[in-house]
């Protein structure tokens, strides 16, 4: 069978590529990451000046966790952007209904839209790339390293995106759904740690088997990555081979098993969302509530 | 070609489509007439799975698959009464998104939007963007993409709404092309003339029930059977009168000097064995119509009776 891509990653990206939103969007990615650059820069130079006299270059590979990380922020803020309004966005300018009437299921639009979100940002992403390089040549960090953050913030994109596309299935306006999905973004980070907080109160100390609900902070899943690409260790492994638990959680503080776990948990959540969006795109299962309608 | 079987939509314990039973044979340019909130829409949105009915069923061409499946999903064209279109796409490509997501190839989808833009007459737009299109070619662009997948049925929702009268007749015209190519075509409409001109066969909605539905001539003869027969007779009234009098199902509404108005529900033949009768008995006829039916007539007949 030919390989076809999906009709909707087409045309957002066709239509993306013509709107001066790109341009505007890429000056300001690329904006401010120079300027996180440059800040780091000044940063380092006067912690160097001050401790070693002049060597910059041991601390020039900060330059890389602080680019990331502002990366890691901005993309936070954009995906929900591009994704709440998708099927909210179709409602409001009455796109909504005909697709609906064609052989798309629900599920390949939902699918549609959050690919093409995450494929939008990672040309944000790459064209980042070269001010990420010279964290890496002066810094010593290796290529695969940029590689597995190029598939780390992947992942983070599918997920805002699937959380984006589930708040835009059930509000009406596409702002609500925007605000909704910082909401329900923020409240699954805080939602995950509150057991371990529980537990750390309870059981004086000894967080045990409530660590497993951190495998799905996306937060937690970002400061293990960087604890491995800085400095090879695991701050979650430490924590779990300390509070002695079960089987479970021992096989999970060995090495770099509690990255890769995570990340899974993560995409499983991302797909349950992205189900239940489709769920609630389907007008034959959702509300049933029609697009709304311009009086004329 | 559709059946719809008693259906029903409600809206929490507001019924707007009330236990409606209607067929379209394959072929038919049906006409869906009625006031606004009839429930025309609601009925056409349940067809094209867009809403999900309280009860009853629809089937399309003898297949069984459930509304909003997708094999009953490549059998209709929609055109829905509002609809508006993407920002920075050409017209190929807004038809070749669409034609994508009926799963088509890239390749067939650019040989048939040529042939679909030619019958909209849309050829000169084809490298236009979509949303400068004026409302009627929007319109007329839609109807081709709602071709594309080459559905049995054609469904238009209020196909002329917000269109100048020019952007109208090309609309009409397109229709009755469509028609004479043998697609099946339901369009509804609250404006009645344009439909008289078009539709072979109508049916007639109000508050959620289907009043008539049928050929257009056999709704306008069943329904249109009471209506008024004119006479106007040259040779003197009195004898005219008495011999109206006499007849079984007569009544006369009005006389005038030299004319009088009778109200009879006789079919055709009946009317021409009445007049046969009269000329018979010596009365000189110059002038003996039935009152000239219109759809609005009927349809104010029908909707009138029906608005308590
Ligand atoms: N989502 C809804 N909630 C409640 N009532 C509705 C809804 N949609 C339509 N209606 C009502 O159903 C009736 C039929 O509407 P509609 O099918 O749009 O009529 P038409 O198309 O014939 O003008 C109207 O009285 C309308 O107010
Ligand atoms: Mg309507």
């Amino acid at each position: 069978m030919k390989f076809r891509m999906n009709p909707i990653v087409k045309k957002d990206l066709q239509v993306t590529a013509r709107s001066m939103r790109l341009s505007w969007g890429l000056f300001a990615y690329e904006g401010v990451l120079t300027f996180a650059f440059m800040l780091a820069l000044l940063g380092i130079q006067g912690e160097s000046r001050s401790f070693y006299g002049g060597n910059i270059y041991s601390y020039l590979v900060m330059l890389f966790p602080v680019l990331a990380i502002s990366q890691v922020c901005i993309v936070s803020l954009i995906v929900p952007l591009l994704t709440a309004s998708s099927i909210s966005g179709e409602k409001e300018r009455q796109t909504f209904d005909i697709m609906m009437t064609t052989c798309m299921s629900p599920f390949s639009i939902v699918v549609g839209k959050v690919t093409s979100a995450v494929i939008r940002i990672l040309f944000f992403v790459l064209a980042g790339t070269p001010i990420m390089a010279l964290a890496f040549v002066v810094g010593g960090l290796s290529w695969l390293d940029l590689l597995s953050f190029m598939l780390v913030i992947s992942l983070y994109s599918v997920f805002l995106g699937s959380i984006g596309i589930f708040c835009s299935s059930i509000c009406k306006k596409a702002i609500a759904a925007v605000i909704l999905s910082y909401v329900l973004t923020a409240v699954i980070c805080g939602a995950t740690t509150i057991p371990v907080i529980l537990r750390m109160l309870i059981g004086r100390g000894k967080p045990g088997e409530s660590l497993l609900f951190m495998l799905f902070n996306p937060i937690l899943f970002f400061e293990e990555y960087f604890m491995q690409v800085m400095t090879g260790e695991s701050l979650m492994a430490d924590e779990l081979s300390r509070s002695d638990v079960g089987i479970l959680t021992y096989a999970l503080s060995r090495g770099t098993l509690w990255i890769f776990i995570s990340a899974a948990c993560i995409l499983l959540l991302s797909f349950v969302f992205m189900l239940l969006a489709s769920w609630r795109v389907n007008p034959l299962h959702g509300s049933g509530t029609r697009a709304s309608r311009k009086k004329k | 070609m559709l059946y719809i079987r008693d259906l029903t939509k409600r809206y929490g314990n507001f019924t707007a489509v009330n236990h409606l039973s209607l067929h379209i044979p394959a072929g038919d340019l049906f006409g869906f007439v009625g006031p606004n909130g009839a429930g025309k829409t609601t009925t056409i949105r349940i067809v094209c799975g867009l809403l999900r009915a309280s009860g009853g069923s629809v089937q399309i061409g003898g297949t069984s698959a459930p509304v909003g499946s997708r094999e009953m999903k490549r059998q209709i064209g929609y055109v829905p009464d509002f609809f508006g279109v993407y920002d920075n796409l050409k017209v190929k490509e807004y038809m070749e998104m669409y034609g994508s997501m009926y799963g088509m190839y890239t390749r067939d989808i650019a040989k048939l939007t040529d042939d679909l833009l030619e019958l909209v007459n849309l050829t000169d737009k084809k490298e236009v963007y979509v949303d400068t299109l004026s409302r009627g070619m929007k319109q007329r662009l839609c109807v081709a993409r709602a071709l594309l997948h080459n559905p049995k049925l054609l469904i238009l929702d209020e196909p002329s709404s917000g269109l100048d009268p020019r952007a109208r007749v090309e609309m009409k015209e397109l229709l009755k092309n469509l028609h004479a190519m043998g697609k099946t075509i339901v369009i509804s409409s609250h404006i009645l003339s344009e439909l008289s001109e078009m539709c072979n066969s109508i049916g007639i909605m109000q508050q959620g029930h289907l009043l008539a539905a049928g050929l257009m001539e056999d709704v306008m003869n069943r329904f249109g059977g009471g209506r008024n027969i004119h006479i106007r007779i040259a040779s003197p009234m009195e004898p005219a009168i008495r011999l109206m009098q006499e007849q079984v199902g007569v009544r006369i509404e009005s006389v005038r000097e030299n004319e009088m108005i009778i109200a009879y529900n006789g079919g055709d033949q009946q009317i021409s064995a009445l007049m046969q009768y009269m000329l018979q008995n010596g009365i000189v006829l110059t002038d003996f119509h039935r009152e000239e039916g219109t759809l609005e007539g009927l349809f104010m007949q029908l909707t009138g009776g029906g608005a308590e």
